[in-house]
C-alpha cells in the first residue's frame, strides 16, 4: 500500500489528541483510511442517549473528494436512509478539499439535532416528518432505544 | 463544410397551377416583384437555415465570439470566456452588465470573489492547507480570490474533477468559495496530456452546450455541431450521418407541435403506457364479417380479404364515407355538458379523450414502421423487374420519391395529434381538425395507391402525392407558429 498522505495524518493524530466531544473516530488497525466512528446522540434531540456507529473511508483522492461515510447502526432520521447512507451537501457537490473529517463529523452530529425534512433521503420518513412531527420523533426515539442503545 | 444547409423543398416546378391554390400562390409570389428571388420563407413554413460543423469550425466561432469581448472590455480571453459561457455567449448582454456594472457582473460570473481573502506571508516556506506540506512561497497560486493553495494540490484537485467530468465549472478548492478557475489557470497547473486533452473536450462540450446557435447531432457517435440562424424549433439534418432532428430542443422533429408540448405529451405517454397498452392490437375483426384481420401494411384504408369489406383501422368505419367532405375519423367529439357531469364521468372522459389522440399517434408511427417495410418489399420487386428488362432504375425512381413523400407526410400527420390534444377547443381548433383531417384522407389515399404501386397509374400516383404534400404544406403553413 502507498505512503500514507501527510495530510492524512496530521488529521488522524489531531482527531486522536483533541478529539470532538461525543464522537469518536479510531483508525482501523489493518487499514489507516478506514475509521470506526461512534457518535453520541445530541443532547435535546430524539437520538438522545443513543451511541450510533458509522465508518468513514477516505477514498484513494481524499482530500480532493469526500470521505465515504456511512451510518451502520439502524436511525430513524429523514435525510438518513435504510442503508444509512447520509444526505449531507459537504458530503457530495459541496465538499471542498480544505474541509477535514473534523468538520464532516461534525456536521453529521449537527445533522441529527436539527434533522431537513425538507432535503429528505428517506421519503417515508421525510414524510413523516412534515405531517406529523410528534409522530416522527416518537418514532426515532424508538428506534433510538431499539437500537442505540445497551451494546 | 462551408455551405448553407436548407431544409426547404423549394418550390416545386412541376405545379400543377390548373386549381385555385395555385393561383393563390403565384399571386403572392408576384407581390413581391421587386424583390429577384422569393423569399422561402414565406413558400416552406419548415424553411430553416444551418451550417454542419466540425469541431474545429465550432472552435474558431467560439474563439472569435471571445476575442470580440475580450477586445471590447479590455479582459484577457479566459475571463471573456467564463462570461460569455455564462450569459449563454450573448456578447451585447455580457457588454451592457459589464459596462453598467463592472464589478458585480464579475462577481456574479464567479470571476470575482465578493470578498478578497487577504494573505499574511512570513518566511520563505509555508504550509499548505490541503497537503499540510511546507513548501517554498513561489509554488503557491491562487485565483481571484487570494486563496492559496500549493501547485500539486491544484493539479490533483483539476484531475479529481475532470476525471468526474466537470470543467468550466471547476470552483476554488476553498470551503464555500466559489470563484471559477478559468481556462489559463487550468491548463497551467494540468502537466499530463490526456488530462489536457480530456479537460478540452470537456469544456468544448459545456460551450456548445450554452451557446443556443449551436446543437451536437444527436446522431450516435456524430461529432457534428449544427449553427443555426435562428434559435427555433425547426428541421435540421446532419449532413454527415443524416440524423433529423428539432433544432431547439435536439429531440425528433415534431411540428407542428412546438418542443414543450411534445415534452409533455412524451411524457404522459410514458406516464400511461399501462393504460394505453391494451389499444397496441396488430388484429382486428372485420366490422362487417367479423374475421379477423392482422394489419401488415401502413395503410389505414382496410380491405376485408374474406367478405371485400372497405373500412377504416382506426374508427372502424365504413370507408366511403371516410373519403367525404367531412372526414370524421381523427376528430374527438367532446362531450358539451362535461362540467356539469360527476368526477367520475369526468375523469373517464379525459381518459376517452387521451386514449383518442393516443391511439392515433401510436397508429401513425406503427404505419410508418410498416411502410417502411413495403418500401424494402417495394425495392426488391423492382430490382427483380429491372433485372428481367422491364424498365430501369430510372424509370421506377418515382415511385421511392412517393414512399419517401408518404413517410414525410405520415410523420406530421403523427405529431399533428399531440397539438390537438392540447388545443383548446375553438374555431381555430376547429380549422385545425379540418386541415388534419384532409390531410389523414389524402395520406392514406396515397398509402393505398403506393400499396398498390405496379397497377396504380403514374399520372394518378403523382397527382396524388402533389395534392397530399400540399395539404401538409398549408397545414403547416397556418399552424407552425415556431
Ligand atoms: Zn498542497
Ligand atoms: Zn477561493
Ligand atoms: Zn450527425
Ligand atoms: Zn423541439
Ligand atoms: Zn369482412
Ligand atoms: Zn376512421
Amino acid at each position: 500500500m502507498a505512503a500514507l498522505p501527510r495530510r492524512i495524518i496530521k488529521e488522524t493524530q489531531r482527531l486522536m489528541q483533541e478529539p470532538v466531544p461525543g464522537i469518536s473516530a479510531v483508525p482501523d488497525d489493518s487499514n489507516a483510511r478506514y475509521f470506526h466512528v461512534i457518535v453520541t446522540g445530541p443532547e435535546d434531540s430524539p437520538f438522545e442517549g443513543g451511541l450510533f456507529k458509522l465508518e468513514l473511508f477516505l477514498p484513494e483522492d481524499y482530500p480532493m473528494s469526500a470521505p465515504k461515510v456511512r451510518f451502520i447502526t439502524k436511525i430513524y432520521h429523514p435525510n438518513i436512509d435504510r442503508l444509512g447512507r447520509i444526505c449531507l451537501d459537504i458530503l457530495k457537490d459541496k465538499w471542498s478539499p480544505a474541509l477535514q473529517i473534523r468538520t464532516v463529523l461534525l456536521s453529521i452530529q449537527a445533522l441529527l439535532s436539527a434533522p431537513n425534512p425538507d432535503d429528505p433521503l428517506a421519503n417515508d420518513v421525510a414524510e413523516l416528518w412534515k405531517v406529523n412531527e410528534s409522530e416522527a420523533i416518537r418514532n426515532a426515539k424508538e428506534w433510538t432505544r431499539r437500537y442505540a442503545m445497551d451494546n | 463544410m462551408e455551405e448553407i444547409m436548407t431544409t426547404s423543398q423549394g418550390c416545386e416546378s412541376d405545379m400543377d397551377c390548373s386549381d385555385n391554390e395555385c393561383y393563390e400562390d403565384y399571386y403572392n409570389i408576384n407581390d413581391d416583384s421587386d424583390i429577384e428571388q422569393v423569399d422561402p420563407r414565406k413558400v416552406d413554413p419548415e424553411y430553416f437555415e444551418f451550417k454542419c460543423l466540425y469541431e474545429e469550425e465550432v472552435d474558431r466561432l467560439l474563439n472569435e465570439t471571445v476575442e470580440t469581448l475580450s477586445n471590447i472590455l479590455h479582459i484577457p480571453p479566459s475571463l471573456a470566456k467564463v462570461l460569455l459561457h455564462g450569459h449563454q455567449w450573448n456578447i451585447e448582454e455580457v457588454t451592457r452588465k459589464y459596462h453598467d456594472n463592472p464589478s458585480n457582473t464579475l462577481i456574479t460570473s464567479k470571476i470575482e470573489p465578493v470578498t478578497t481573502h487577504s494573505n499574511i506571508i512570513m518566511g520563505r516556506y509555508m504550509c499548505c492547507p490541503v497537503c499540510v506540506m511546507p513548501h517554498p512561497v513561489d509554488k503557491f497560486h491562487s485565483l481571484t480570490c487570494g486563496h492559496l493553495f500549493c501547485r500539486d494540490c491544484w493539479t490533483m484537485h483539476f484531475e479529481v474533477q475532470i476525471n468526474q467530468g466537470i470543467s468550466t465549472g471547476i470552483a476554488c478548492m476553498a470551503r464555500e468559495c466559489d470563484v471559477l478557475a478559468p481556462e489559463d489557470f487550468v491548463l497551467r497547473h494540468l502537466t499530463r496530456p490526456n488530462m489536457r486533452e480530456k479537460y478540452q473536450q470537456f469544456s468544448f462540450q459545456d460551450h456548445v452546450k450554452s451557446h443556443p446557435e449551436l446543437r451536437f447531432c444527436p446522431g450516435p457517435n456524430c461529432s457534428i455541431v449544427v449553427h443555426g440562424r435562428e434559435i427555433k424549433a425547426k428541421r435540421a439534418i446532419c449532413t454527415q450521418c443524416k440524423t433529423t432532428f428539432c433544432f431547439k430542443c435536439g429531440c425528433d422533429y415534431h411540428a407542428p407541435t412546438d418542443c414543450q408540448v411534445i415534452k409533455k405529451w412524451l411524457t404522459k405517454c410514458a406516464d400511461d403506457s399501462e393504460t394505453a397498452n391494451y389499444i397496441s392490437a396488430h388484429t382486428k375483426d372485420c366490422p362487417k364479417c367479423h374475421i379477423c384481420i392482422e394489419k401488415n401494411g401502413g395503410c389505414n384504408h382496410m380491405q376485408c380479404y374474406n367478405c371485400k369489406h372497405d373500412f377504416c383501422w382506426m374508427c372502424l368505419g365504413d370507408w366511403k364515407s371516410h373519403g367525404s367532405e367531412y372526414y370524421e375519423c381523427s376528430r374527438y367529439r367532446e362531450n358539451p355538458n362535461i362540467a356539469h357531469e360527476s368526477v367520475h364521468a369526468q375523469a373517464r372522459e379525459a381518459l376517452k379523450k387521451y386514449l383518442h389522440y393516443y391511439e392515433r399517434w401510436e397508429n401513425h408511427s406503427k404505419s410508418l414502421k410498416l411502410e417502411e417495410q413495403t418500401l424494402g418489399k417495394l425495392r426488391s420487386r423492382i430490382n427483380q423487374k429491372v433485372m428481367s428488362g422491364l424498365g430501369t432504375w430510372i424509370d421506377w425512381q418515382y415511385l421511392f420519391t412517393a414512399a419517401n413523400l408518404l413517410a414525410k407526410c405520415r410523420y406530421t400527420l403523427q405529431y399533428t395529434y399531440p397539438y390537438a390534444y392540447y388545443m383548446d377547443a375553438g374555431p381555430r381548433k376547429e380549422l385545425f381538425e379540418y386541415q388534419q383531417a384532409q390531410l389523414e384522407a389524402e395520406i392514406e389515399n396515397l398509402s393505398w395507391k403506393i400499396e398498390r404501386a405496379e397497377t396504380t397509374d403514374r399520372g394518378d400516383l403523382e397527382n396524388q402525392m402533389d395534392i397530399a404534400e400540399k395539404r401538409r404544406t398549408t397545414l403547416l403553413k397556418d399552424f407552425l407558429d415556431v
